[in-house]
């Protein structure tokens, strides 16, 4: 197939755009951020091309900001990280792990977009 | 030192297309097969969506990686996008075998083009059956689609054909790859 190429071409950088309050995770740097990361940590499975996971979006970054002293938020995009899906066994996107102290405490499939569903999923699992 | 990834400047409309949804990439293939047709280079380029944001905010800066998969985008050889009816309308005025009819999308009358409205329409249309056709990344259908969605189920189970794979509500399936 003809595509696009870019040169020099990895910009895939896991960096945030502007105004997005929630930072992408790769394999690369999950254990670093994740793992070993300190306090309450929600990590969102997602794809760009999942339709759920864009009616999330909004609602995700509004959850960031309220629980931004709380909880930190990761992405994981599915469709470039695939090791990493298989990994925490991710059914479907989105779904949001909870973790603490590198541990998983809590897991929400599919959850329902409202900004108080999630806050209560995430805060229910970390107690 | 990074080096600042740097973009071909391109020369022929690219196609931005769902790799993620079947139904697409069936058309993306047509359109590829179609755009090879005529002498010389293709007279589309096409590329799948993919996964980086900033890979496309290199082809556009305006270019949101969510609204690349919401409707289909043409990225312009001058840098301007078309999106939905208008983008497949210059498809359709690039490939070899489809340009002889496609100039009656540009046919203005008092400032309305009736003939790009149809292919409006008909984009719309299209893109809301996808969940019936094989799109795998698709979010629950529209209202008018559902009861069709219900007959086909119907007409598999009768048939004894597997149920279409469909996310639920709030779940999608992870895109096949």
């Amino acid at each position: 197939m003809t595509t696009y190429m870019l040169e020099d071409s990895d910009t895939s950088s896991g960096e945030r755009a502007a105004g997005d309050r929630i930072r992408t995770v790769t394999s690369a740097t999950f254990a670093a951020l994740v793992t070993n990361g300190e306090g309450p940590i929600v990590v969102e499975f997602m794809s760009y091309g999942c339709a759920h996971c864009r009616v999330l979006e909004p609602i995700i970054q509004e959850v960031a900001k309220v629980l931004t002293s709380k909880v930190t938020i990761f992405r994981v995009n599915v469709g470039a990280e695939r090791e990493l899906a298989a990994r925490f066994e991710i059914q479907g996107t989105p779904t949001l792990l909870m973790v603490l102290d590198g541990e998983e405490v809590g897991r929400a499939e599919g959850p329902r977009p409202t900004v108080a569903g999630i806050e209560a999923a995430i805060t229910q699992s970390f107690g | 030192m990074t080096s600042i990834p740097q973009i071909r400047q391109p020369t022929r409309p690219i196609l931005l297309f769902d790799d993620e949804c079947g139904v697409c990439r069936h058309i993306a293939k047509w359109v590829l097969k179609s755009a090879q047709k005529g002498s010389g280079e293709p007279s589309i380029v096409e590329r799948p969506i993919g996964n980086d944001p900033a890979a496309l905010h290199l082809l556009n800066p305006d270019l949101d990686i969510w609204d690349a998969y919401e409707t289909i985008h043409v990225v312009m050889p001058d840098g301007s996008m078309k999106l939905g009816g208008d983008a497949v309308g210059v498809v359709l005025q690039n490939l070899p075998n489809t340009k002889w009819f496609a100039w009656i999308f540009a046919i203005e009358v008092f400032g309305y083009r009736p003939f790009q409205t149809v292919l409006d329409v008909g984009y719309m249309i299209l893109a809301d059956v996808r969940p019936v056709l094989g799109c795998e990344s698709c979010a629950t259908p529209s209202v008018w689609v559902r009861p069709i969605e219900r007959v086909i189920k119907w007409a598999r189970t009768i048939l004894g054909a597997a149920p279409p794979s469909r996310p639920s509500d709030h779940f999608t399936g992870l895109p096949a790859h």
